[in-house]
Order: structure tokens, then C-alpha cells, then sequence
């Protein structure tokens, strides 16, 4: 519901229509200490709708000796106690009780929980500034605040009693060149009557205590609103609460960070007040002491959408659920399901690297049983080429290549990924094997990947990448900004893997993988080894022989671990629905979110409850009505690349082109050192030579990375199917189909038909027809001898194949 | 193999030379059509009289250090002025490292900025973005190379693509995937035409530049015109900007095949040995010659990535142990070839006279550590390194801003990455207070507000 912004500005009267509830986010406050404050906001509800009606809100306490509330809604401690605030607004009331306790106890502010949050929103310890590696004009300073010990030491030890005056607070450099008394490059960054200046001066004077270890620490954050679907032009003001490791909560949303992560939607200024500048969703992420939190605001298209639209869509299982509950929010429209020849290629296609036969897909389009697509997927997952398939996927995961490996390794990590592919080994039982297994690489294949990456951090930065979507590297010189990941659990997580043993095997090009009992990762800035310990986890002591490879596989296959089973969960939906929920796949961090939270969370689920079964989370997907929408978009849907609403349209991996340009033409691609008739996706290693896959973006598997495989066109492509040896000879070899079906005599027009079923999965249509005989009958010979005649025949014949091969509809998945 | 002789033009049966046929199309094929580049003609964006502006970029993979190449302080430590000594150049006052005794021949062609710095991390994908495109990526925002930028603003010229990378792009040098070599938000439209090929290898061509002899002319020119038959109707492809993309670069392939001028700006072999000599018969030095070519023939913008990456290989990054490049490799291989392809692509684009209508950048991604390290190596350094303009209105013989004692900081105007991309575009005629169209059209300054291009170096 639209509501004209003017109304709401200019009176607190009830406006009209508008029929919601209002509440006091958040509902309960509690301040304690004499500096203690609260911002309070009003959030309104109405229609599936919120608005933040704060700057129409009349403020009242119940008590104004406990409570004190400003016209904006911050609440002060005045004296120990309870009260009520209310807010009223257009006709109605909300309140929110308040507890005040310690309003006059003795009060310092703390260097770790108040000084160093202002440096933080200040933006000393940016990068920028004096947070950069060697600081600034000799002030350094750790970057955003990672380390108050050492900054507590450069200020007030360093440049002794001129940073920080004890005697004379007010000409401490601290306050001197921040609020541009002297000269200062960063500029003025407060004024002398703020907050920042009172906080930092104040306790100066009260003899710049320093941080202790026993300093309560922030825990974690908390944001209102946390969701709100708001309309083009609102503002939305947040308010983030830090909680602290001594139980208790305070307000923090004016030491908060904010960004939002979709400019086009929702931008955000330095006090948390979000702007709705467009439809669509943002996220906009608060740091906060090396915390991180997002709130989701959603901006609905202002598409005319009937309900309808959503209401009869099929419903084939949960995810359908799930998408059209989003497209239904965001007022977008599903496209309608996608046709069967669409289905049978596309399936064939993101399943199994393969383009169904001509005989495949007449046989499937004269199907007439209701449950044939359901049918056709369990054929699919049953065909050999599904599994050179994923276990190729899963070789550019692990970086299989000879690169790094002698050809016996490589094959034994190949061959071992591909059976586990066959026999469906559960995605938990393949981690349990690389991380747990010892002996001989030659027996135990999976070993290979301690070859791959002797190095530690090398090791730990792969192995949270391929399977936890965690990208650490920024953590190894500091806290990762991003994220909240800090220096010390970087190196914590590194000495998990200090211990692996590697020594030679007896046989040729085997190793024997071993865990050692001593042996550390020594830290390079505090110079000892840290307890190693995952993420979040649970340390283990220094000296313990147990194996630490299994402490971070118990870890990361535990069911409490949030991303183990999300990154494969979000790698096999990307296969098949050309984008990660959460995009790029790499990257799962906190403030990237998932487009769709909700999905990404109950198909996570799904995959634990299977026992971590891929085959059936691609069964699952596959069957979905939402991937097999078409890619033909509607109305509402076309710019909508993020929520499902439509297929997405992306090109063929280089290997399945290769692939299906030999199956089209019958001639096959040779590989230097491999059997004839060795398919593209069945080829261990991205380092044969090909410079068609290079050209297409075949990876190099050199590091962990999903954008090492590209599929955006380029001229070298387009140069490479025009002129190139590769397609071009195919199509003319004496062997393949083209000179099959002319040797058979068989007419133009069935010829047509044939390409047509094993290059597009369907039938010519009738004008497509009658222009390719046209066209295809304008190049022949009138005149000449039969062997011309002939020769012309096959050059029209191949030609018009080529135009066929090299169109949009080829070469995209569709 | 046999290729067709790119001395005969590849003509059609109907006569008509398919350069002329698609000529007048191309503008559009990069996304941009004639009435708007009229207009951004007409606003001053585009300088009439700097149209013919092109430049040249040397990406100095690794990193060079400073104290052993262009900033030296052989009155510092020994553990900190390194091993190598000063020269005299040709200009007096200006001094350089001995191990590139051409390019102190050349000194009055270029100038030295010793002041240059960035506050990102200390990693090489950093400075990639940063020295290619003035700016960090964050946000979600891609920005794009200058090449790009250029070539969304001025189109082709001729028949060449406008903006060509040599020879490959960079690739791993830790960390993600490199950035700041594409046309980012811009759109793949404007990516530059990458050669992916080695210059220096005997047998060099550009992979696939002509048809096979197997197949006759008018066969190709039948298949180009039945490929638009065939894709012509089908919608659903209309929303997809890889779709799209793909038709472009179709076009843009007839468009160099058809195209003697750009073909021949390929032929390597065409050039003197003498010639291929001079510049060094390396990867590096034959990329630069090309380069060479590519301005004769037209292209605006060439980058020429020294390496692509730095593991494994010798190259600029001298930590000092595996799989890194040791310091000696300044004296032994990474000095000599880059001064002699350097010097040599200054002296000929001099002779031609080039000089003054092609900016000549050499650029690392950072400096190295003022203190050598226990390997006997440097380490990252961004916080001060020299980097190298000239030609394109640029007055050399000059340098500008200072370090301090050990060259571990600017003492004297400090220049950041985003003065820069003033600078480059301040070069090549650009108007610094454009707006490029961002994602969903948002505008995006072209540089940061208020950022001045380093005026010194025009005077």
C-alpha cells in the first residue's frame, strides 16, 4: 500500500487507510551506568509493510526521574529504576519498559568497551589512515581495532605524554589533531563539543585507564528491524545493540559501520539511517568491534502482479515454496514452465556435461505419461557421463592436475573422486577420507590433496575454501574486515594442519601421508604457535598427539558446523541454476547473505537429513518446478537475474561444447596420450593440451577459485570457431555424420530434422524449415559433374551445420 | 598449416569488402552508437583535438623496488641501499639504478614519480586494481582499466580494437583472481582484445586471425550470413547480456579478419631482426614491439603485462626465496629486459614520430621493503615506489615528489593512485568530471571528486 510520504511529514493524526500496528523496537531497555543511552524507533506494520514512523512519534516517560526521552526518541538514565515509555503516534500508542540501574554508581569510561569503539567509527585505524602497515606520520595504530592491547601501548606509552597528556587532557594529540586544533592530514574528525571528544577526554583525565583482561567483550550484535519490506523513498533508521560476554546489552548505533551491499536498492548513511533509493533487496551490513550483522530490507516492484500468478504455480516440492514466498514479496511475476524440448537438453546439459540423441529426445517428446520428466532425471543420474560429470566438478574443486603431480597421483585422486561419485559417497564420507586417511597416495587417492598443498596456511586456506566457502586470506595480516574471523584464529586454524607428514612411498610416484606427533605453525606476530583450534571451535592443548586434521574434521562435518554442508548445498544449486543463493559460491561469508535465506537454509537441511546425499539433492533440484521455468522472460521479470523468477541463460562450459560438437558431428576430439573417443569431461586433467578448452575458459586449477572457469564470450572464441581447426574439421571429416547422411541418401529435409533433435532438442519449426531448404537449396550446383555436384551438396550441408553450431542456441543453456 | 597471405585482401563474392560493410556498424557493435558519441563529443568529453591521444601501459608485474631501479640511496645502510649502484642519465640530476644504463640515455623522455604510495593491502591484486583503474574494488563495484574507459568514450579507430592486452592477462599471483584488466561495470562489451599468444615464440600468429585454406571465401561469408539466420528470433536470449556479448564478439571477429590494416599489425615477422633485437628476444621485449605496431596501426590503448604471475618465475617480485625471484635477477634478467625493451619503445616511438601523441606508462603494484630481508630479498612495500610516465604531452626529464632517507616514504607530494587516473586521463584528453554509467545506470565519477592529476608533468 502506497501512502503519500507528505501526509506522514505534516500531521499525527491517523492518516487515512492506514490500519497497522505500531511497537517501540527495541521493546525492553535496560541502562546501566550513568552514560548509559538508548535510541528507540517506532516500527510500523501494515499490509505486509513496515514504516518507521520515529520522526512522527510524540515521546513521554511514565517517570521522568528514572527516565529522561528526547523528541528523537534517545532515552537517558536519570536515576535508579523502572518507567514506562510511550510513543504516540497517528492515533496510536505503544510503550517499552525501562530499567535503569547504577545511574550514579562510579563511572569510568573503558579504554577496550568506549575509546577504542570511537577511533573504530572515527576512522583512526582505518586503512586508509593510521590503521595502513606502517600507520601514519609515525602514529600506527591496529587496523579497525584488532589489537587494543598494543594500541593502548602506542598511545599512551609512545611519543611519551603527548598523545595522551595526563596532566592536560585537552592538550593530549588525541584530541588535538582529530578535532584539526593542530594540523592533521586525516582533517577534523570531531568537534569538541561531542561525544567522541567528551568519551576520549574524559577518560584521559581520569588517568587513561588501561584495558584489562578481565574487560567484558562484545559477544555479538543485534539489529532492529532485522527484515522490513518497505517502500521506494522510505527511510528506515536502525538501531544495533552490542551484547557483552557479562550478560549485558547496550546500544551501539552510533559507533556502528554501516554499508549496504546493493546500492541500487538501499543506501545508508554514517548514523544507520537507510534510504530506499530503488526495488529490490539490500543488505547493509553494521561492524562493530570486529562483529559483523546485516538487517534485510526489501523494496517490492511496482509490477501490477495478481495473485494468481503465484497462487497457481506449481508446487513440486519445498523449494518451489520457498522461491514463489520471495518472488510473492518482491511483487515479481514467475515466468511460465519451460517446454519439454527445453527440459530434455537442459537437463541432459547440467546433469550430465551431454546433449541428449536425436533418438533420445524423439522418444521423449512423444511421450505422453505424466510423470516423464521425473523419469527422464532418474535415467539422467544414471548414465555414466553423469559421473564423469561431477567428478570432473569436483577435480576443479580439489584442483586435480599434473601440474603438481606426477601422473600416478593424479590418477589416484582422479580415479578415487570418480568412484566416490559413482557409489554416491556421501559428501561428509569424502572429507572423512581426505582429512582423516593416512598411507600410501598411491591406495588411498584422496591423500593426493596433502601433495597438492604441503604448505600450512596453504593447506587450511584451500580446505576452508573448497569445503567451507570460507575466503581467510585477508585474515592472515590482520582481522578479516569483512568478516569477523581475527589474526589469532587465522593462525589457530593454520596449526590444525602443522602435522602432516609426508614421506616418500616405495613404489613409483608414491608418497606415504602421515600425522606427525610434534611440529607447529609459529604465529609471525606474536612469534609462538597458537592452540589449534577451528573457527569458533573448541581448542585443542599444544601438546596433544592426537591428530589435529581429525579435530578439524570433526569440526566441519559436525551438524552444528553452519557452512559445511551450505558451501556444497550452494555449489550443486549454482551448477544447476546458473547462480549460487549465495553469490559468488566462494564467498559464504556474514555479510554477503543469501538472496534467499530461507531456501538456502531448508535445502541445507534437506542434505543433512539425506545423510549428506548429493545425487538426491540434484534429484531434488532437478525436479523442482523452479528450475524448469523457462528462460523467456514475462513482463515483470526481465531484469531478474537473483531470485529465480525466470531459467538464467548461461553459456556451455567449455568441456560440455567440445564435447557436444564431437557427438553432433560423430567425429571425436583426440587427446594427446589418451584413448580415441576419450570425451573432453572425461579427462583428469585441465593441463592437456587443448586450445579450444583454454580459449572457452577451462580452469588451470591452480587455486581454489570458482572464477578460474569463465564463461563470457570473447573474440578469441568467436576467432577460434570461425577459422579454427577444431570445428571446422569435424564438420568436414570423411567419417563423420554429415558425409553418413549423404552416403544414406538421406533428403535435406531430415537431415534438418536430425540436427535440429541432436543440436536443439527439438523439431525445426515450419518456417525455420522452409527457409533452411531454401537456403540450403540456393547453394547447390546446377552444373558440373556429379562428383561437384556432389562436393557442393556437402559444402552447403556443412555450412548450414555450422551456422547451427555456432548460434546462441548451441552454444547457451537455455 | 597454410594461411591464406595476409597481404591478399579477404574479399567476397559480391565484390564488396566486408570492411566497408560492417565499418559503419562497428561503432555500435562496442556499444556505442553514433548519435552518443557525437554527443559526448559535443559536451566536451571527448577533446576533438586530443582524439588522437593513445597510450601505452607496461604493467611491471611483481613489484619493482624502488631503492634498485629508479629511486636509489647509496648513501643509506647497507642493508638498505641494496647492491646495485646509481648511474648518471642524460639529464643532469637525475640519477637511476646501473643495471638499466639504456633507459639513463633516454631520461629526458620520461619522467620519475618517486612518491606514489596506496593504504590497501600489500598484496599484488591490490595494486592491480588501484594502478589500472584508481581505485579499489569495494562495494560490489568493479571499476573499469583506462584502456576501457577510453575505449567506451572513443570507439574504435579503423578497423583495430581499440584496447589490446598483451599477452596474456595476469593471472595467479596469490590470493582471488587479479582485477583491474577488464572493463568491469563498463560491461564485457569493452574488454580488451587479448592477443593470448607469445610474441617471442618463431611460429607466432594470432591464434585463428584467418580461415583455413580448406575453406573458400564465399563459404565463409555464406556461414556468417546463415548464422544470423538461425539465431535470428529466438527472444529469450534478449535479456541476456552474455548473449548479447557473444554477438558482438562474432562481429568484432569478421571485423578483424576482414581487416588487412589489423591483421598486419600482428606480423611480427615483417620486422627487421635487427629490430626484434633490440628490444630483446623475450616475451616482454617482442610484447613491446608489438605494442609499437598496435599504435601504428591504430589502437588506442595497449597494456603489455610483463608477467603473469609471480610464482615460479623470475619477475620483479624479489623476495628472495622460492618460489620467488631472487635480488641478483634485477642484474641478471628482469633489468636488462626491461631496459632494453623500454628504451628501444621510447627511441621508436620517437623516430615514428609517436612520441607526443602516446603516453607511455611503466607501472609496479607496489614498492619493496626499504630493509632487506633475511632471504636477502624485499618484501611488499606500498607505502612508496617510483613509477614511470612519459610521452602523450608529458614532459620528461623530470621527476616528481621525493622519498624520504630510505625510500620507505613520501617526503615530498605524496601521489596516490586516484591522482594517477588523473593523471592518465588528464593525458588522453579525458574530461576528469565525467560520469561513467555504472550498474543499473548508476553514474560513477570517472575519479574521485576533487582529485587533481599531477600538473607538473604537463607544464
Amino acid at each position: 500500500m502506497r501512502l503519500p510520504a507528505l501526509l506522514f511529514a505534516s500531521s499525527l493524526l491517523a492518516a487515512p487507510g492506514f490500519a497497522g500496528q505500531i511497537g517501540i523496537l527495541p521493546a525492553t531497555v535496560h541502562l546501566n551506568g550513568p552514560e548509559a543511552s538508548q535510541l528507540l524507533i517506532v516500527e510500523a506494520t501494515d499490509g505486509g509493510f513496515q514504516k518507521d514512523l520515529s520522526r512522527q512519534t510524540q515521546w513521554t516517560s511514565s517517570n521522568p526521574h528514572v527516565v529522561s526521552v528526547d523528541a528523537q526518541g534517545v532515552v537517558k538514565p536519570l536515576s535508579d529504576g523502572d518507567a514506562v515509555i510511550t510513543a504516540k503516534t497517528n492515533g496510536m500508542e505503544a510503550s517499552a519498559a525501562v530499567k535503569v540501574t547504577n545511574s550514579h554508581a562510579p563511572f569510568v569510561w573503558s579504554f577496550r568497551n568506549d575509546v577504542m569503539p570511537v577511533l573504530s567509527k572515527v576512522g583512526c585505524n582505518q586503512g586508509a589512515c593510521h590503521g595502513a602497515l606502517a600507520g601514519k606520520s609515525g602514529f600506527k595504530l591496529s587496523l579497525r581495532g584488532y589489537d587494543p592491547e598494543t594500541d593502548y601501548q602506542t598511545l599512551t606509552r609512545q611519543s611519551v605524554g603527548r598523545r595522551v597528556s595526563l596532566e592536560d587532557p585537552a592538550h593530549s594529540l588525541m584530541l588535538l589533531k582529530p578535532t584539526f586544533a593542530v594540523r592533521h592530514g586525516g582533517g577534523k574528525r570531531f568537534s569538541t563539543d561531542s561525544l567522541q571528544y567528551k568519551i576520549i577526554s574524559e577518560w584521559i583525565a581520569e588517568g587513561a585507564p588501561a584495558p584489562k583482561a578481565q574487560d567484558a567483550s562484545v559477544t555479538g550484535l543485534e539489529v532492529f528491524p532485522a527484515a522490513a519490506t518497505l517502500h521506494e523513498g522510505d527511510e528506515q533508521q536502525l538501531v544495533v545493540m552490542a551484547k557483552f560476554s557479562d550478560g549485558t546489552e547496550r546500544d551501539v548505533t552510533r559507533w556502528v559501520k554501516y554499508s549496504s551491499n546493493n546500492a541500487g536498492t538501499a543506501s545508508v548513511d554514517d548514523d544507520g539511517r537507510v534510504k530506499m533509493v530503488g526495488p529490490g533487496e539490500a543488505a547493509v551490513t553494521l561492524w562493530y568491534s570486529s562483529r559483523v550483522l546485516y538487517s534485510r530490507l526489501t523494496v517490492p516492484y511496482s509490477n501490477q502482479v495478481a495473485g494468481a500468478a503465484y497462487d497457481s504455480f506449481p508446487r513440486r516440492n519445498y523449494i518451489d515454496n520457498l522461491v514463489v514466498e520471495k518472488l510473492r514479496k518482491l511483487n515479481i511475476a514467475p515466468s511460465a514452465q519451460c517446454t519439454d524440448s527445453e527440459f530434455i537438453r537442459r537437463a541432459y546439459l547440467d546433469a550430465a556435461g551431454v546433449l541428449p540423441t536425436a533418438g533420445d529426445v524423439e522418444t521423449f517428446l512423444a511421450d505422453s505419461s505424466a510423470d516423464k520428466r521425473s523419469k527422464l532425471i532418474d535415467r539422467i543420474l544414471d548414465r555414466s557421463e553423469f559421473i564423469d560429470y561431477w567428478a570432473y566438478k569436483w577435480s576443479d574443486l580439489l584442483l586435480v592436475s599434473s601440474r603438481k603431480l606426477n601422473q600416478t597421483a593424479m590418477w589416484a585422486f582422479y580415479d578415487w573422486i570418480r568412484a566416490g561419485v559413482k557409489e554416491n559417497k556421501p559428501w561428509n564420507q569424502f572429507a572423512k577420507e581426505i582429512f582423516l586417511g593416512t598411507g600410501s597416495t598411491r591406495e588411498n587417492g584422496a591423500l593426493n590433496y596433502f601433495i597438492l598443498h604441503k604448505d600450512p596456511v596453504d593447506l587450511m586456506e584451500t580446505s576452508t575454501e573448497a569445503f567451507l566457502g570460507q575466503r581467510m586470506t585477508c585474515a592472515r595480516c590482520h582481522n578479516h574486515p569483512l568478516e569477523k574471523w581475527t589474526q589469532n584464529q587465522y593462525y589457530e586454524m593454520v596449526n590444525l594442519f602443522s602435522r602432516v607428514g609426508i614421506k616418500n612411498g616405495s613404489r613409483m610416484g608414491e608418497d606415504v601421508v602421515f600425522a606427525k606427533t610434534s611440529g607447529e605453525y609459529i604465529h609471525p606476530r606474536l612469534l609462538r604457535p597458537m592452540p589449534p583450534t577451528p573457527l569458533d571451535g573448541q581448542s585443542m592443548p599444544l601438546d596433544s598427539t592426537e591428530d589435529r586434521r581429525r579435530v578439524f574434521l570433526d569440526w566441519m562435518t559436525s551438524s552444528k558446523n553452519p557452512f559445511f554442508a551450505r558451501n556444497v548445498v550452494n555449489r550443486v544449486w549454482a551448477n544447476f541454476m546458473g547462480r549460487g543463493i549465495v553469490n559468488p559460491v566462494d564467498d559464504l561469508r556474514a555479510t554477503n547473505p543469501a538472496s534467499n535465506e530461507d531456501l538456502l537454509a531448508k535445502l541445507t537441511e534437506d542434505f543433512v537429513n539425506h545423510d549428506y546425499d548429493v545425487k538426491y539433492m540434484i534429484r531434488t533440484i532437478m525436479n523442482s518446478a523452479t528450475y524448469q521455468l523457462s528462460s523467456t522472460a514475462n513482463a515483470t521479470n526481465q531484469n531478474d537475474n537473483v531470485f529465480y523468477s525466470k531459467y538464467i541463460v548461461k553459456r556451455l562450459p567449455a568441456e560440455v561444447i567440445l564435447d557436444a560438437y564431437s557427438q553432433v558431428t560423430g567425429v571425436a576430439t583426440p587427446f594427446a596420450g589418451y584413448p580415441k573417443g576419450t570425451r573432453a569431461m572425461q579427462l583428469p586433467d585441465t593441463q592437456v593440451k587443448s586450445p579450444f578448452l583454454t580459449v572457452f575458459g577451462r580452469p588451470a586449477r591452480l587455486i581454489c577459485d570458482s572464477s578460474e572457469r569463465t564463461s563470457d564470450p570473447t573474440v578469441g572464441q568467436a576467432l577460434n570457431i570461425i577459422n579454427g581447426d577444431t570445428l571446422n574439421m569435424k564438420l568436414g571429416a570423411g567419417d563423420g555424420n554429415i558425409a553418413l547422411f549423404l552416403k544414406l541418401g538421406i533428403s535435406d529435409s531430415r537431415i534438418l530434422d536430425q540436427l535440429f533433435l541432436s543440436a536443439y532438442s527439438r523439431y525445426p519449426s515450419g518456417s525455420e524449415k522452409k527457409q533452411m531448404l531454401a537456403a540450403l537449396e540456393a547453394g547447390r550446383l546446377e552444373k558440373g559433374t556429379e562428383e561437384a555436384k556432389l562436393e557442393a551438396h556437402r559444402q552447403v550441408l556443412e555450412d548450414m551445420a555450422w551456422a547451427m553450431l555456432t548460434s546462441k542456441s548451441f552454444l547457451f543453456n537455455y | 598449416m597454410f594461411r591464406l597471405d595476409a597481404d591478399r585482401p579477404v574479399e567476397f563474392c559480391d565484390g564488396v569488402r566486408r570492411r566497408d560493410f560492417l565499418h559503419a556498424g562497428s561503432l555500435s557493435v562496442l556499444g556505442l552508437g553514433l548519435t552518443q558519441l557525437f554527443g559526448l563529443k559535443a559536451v566536451g568529453a571527448v577533446d576533438p583535438s586530443k582524439d588522437d591521444k593513445n597510450c601505452i601501459l607496461l604493467m611491471l608485474v611483481g613489484g619493482p623496488s624502488q631503492l634498485d631501479t629508479w629511486d636509489m640511496k647509496p648513501n643509506a645502510p647497507a642493508e638498505i641501499r641494496g647492491p646495485y649502484k646509481p648511474i648518471k642519465t642524460n639529464v643532469p640530476g637525475i640519477e637511476i639504478s646501473e643495471n638499466f644504463p639504456r633507459m639513463a640515455k633516454h631520461a629526458d623522455k620520461y619522467a620519475l614519480i618517486r612518491s606514489c604510495y596506496h593504504t590497501a593491502a600489500a598484496v599484488h591484486d591490490t595494486g592491480h586494481q588501484m594502478m589500472q583503474t584508481g581505485r579499489l574494488f569495494q562495494g560490489g563495484i568493479e571499476y573499469p582499466n583506462y584502456g576501457c574507459v577510453m575505449t567506451k568514450l572513443n570507439g574504435p579507430r579503423g578497423d583495430v580494437p581499440p584496447n589490446v592486452l598483451l599477452p596474456h592477462p595476469i593471472g595467479n599471483t596469490g590470493g582471488n583472481m587479479p582485477h583491474g584488466q577488464t572493463a568491469g561495470f563498463l560491461g564485457k562489451n569493452f574488454d580488451p582484445f587479448v592477443l593470448n599468444a607469445d610474441p617471442s615464440d618463431p611460429n607466432f600468429r594470432v591464434p585463428d586471425m584467418l580461415p583455413p585454406d580448406y575453406l573458400a571465401s564465399f563459404r565463409v561469408d555464406r556461414r556468417k550470413d546463415w548464422r544470423q539466420m538461425v539465431d535470428q528470433t529466438v527472444s529469450r536470449f534478449e535479456t541476456s547480456s552474455e548473449a548479447r556479448l557473444m554477438d558482438s564478439t562474432f562481429h568484432q571477429a569478421y571485423t578483424l579478419m576482414s581487416s588487412q590494416k589489423a591483421r598486419e599489425a600482428f606480423e611480427l615477422h615483417k620486422e627487421p631482426e635487427s629490430v626484434r633485437a633490440k628490444y630483446g628476444l623475450n616475451r616482454f621485449g617482442q610484447s613491446c614491439l608489438l605494442a609499437r605496431r598496435m599504435i601504428e596501426a591504430g589502437v588506442r590503448f595497449v597494456t603489455v603485462n610483463m608477467f603473469e604471475t609471480v610464482f615460479d618465475e623470475i619477475t620483479w617480485d624479489i623476495h628472495g626465496s622460492k618460489p620467488f625471484s631472487p635480488i641478483s635477477c634485477y642484474r641478471d634478467l628482469v633489468g636488462p629486459m626491461f631496459d632494453m625493451a623500454y628504451s628501444s619503445l621510447l627511441e621508436e616511438l620517437h623516430e615514428r614520430g609517436l612520441l607526443d601523441k602516446t603516453m607511455v606508462l611503466a607501472m609496479g603494484e607496489f614498492g619493496r621493503t626499504p630493509k632487506v630481508n633475511p632471504a636477502g630479498g624485499r618484501d611488499h612495500w606500498p607505502q612508496c615506489w617510483t613509477i614511470l610516465m612519459g610521452g602523450g604531452g608529458v614532459k620528461g626529464g623530470q621527476v616528481i615528489g621525493a622519498s624520504d632517507d630510505i625510500g620507505g616514504s613520501p617526503k615530498d607530494r605524496p601521489t596516490s593512485p586516484a591522482e594517477v587516473a588523473a593523471t592518465v586521463y588528464r593525458g588522453l584528453g579525458i574530461d576528469l568530471h565525467l560520469e561513467l554509467p555504472g550498474a543499473q545506470g548508476r553514474p560513477i565519477p570517472i575519479v574521485e571528486r576533487g582529485t587533481e592529476p599531477i600538473q607538473e608533468l604537463f607544464a
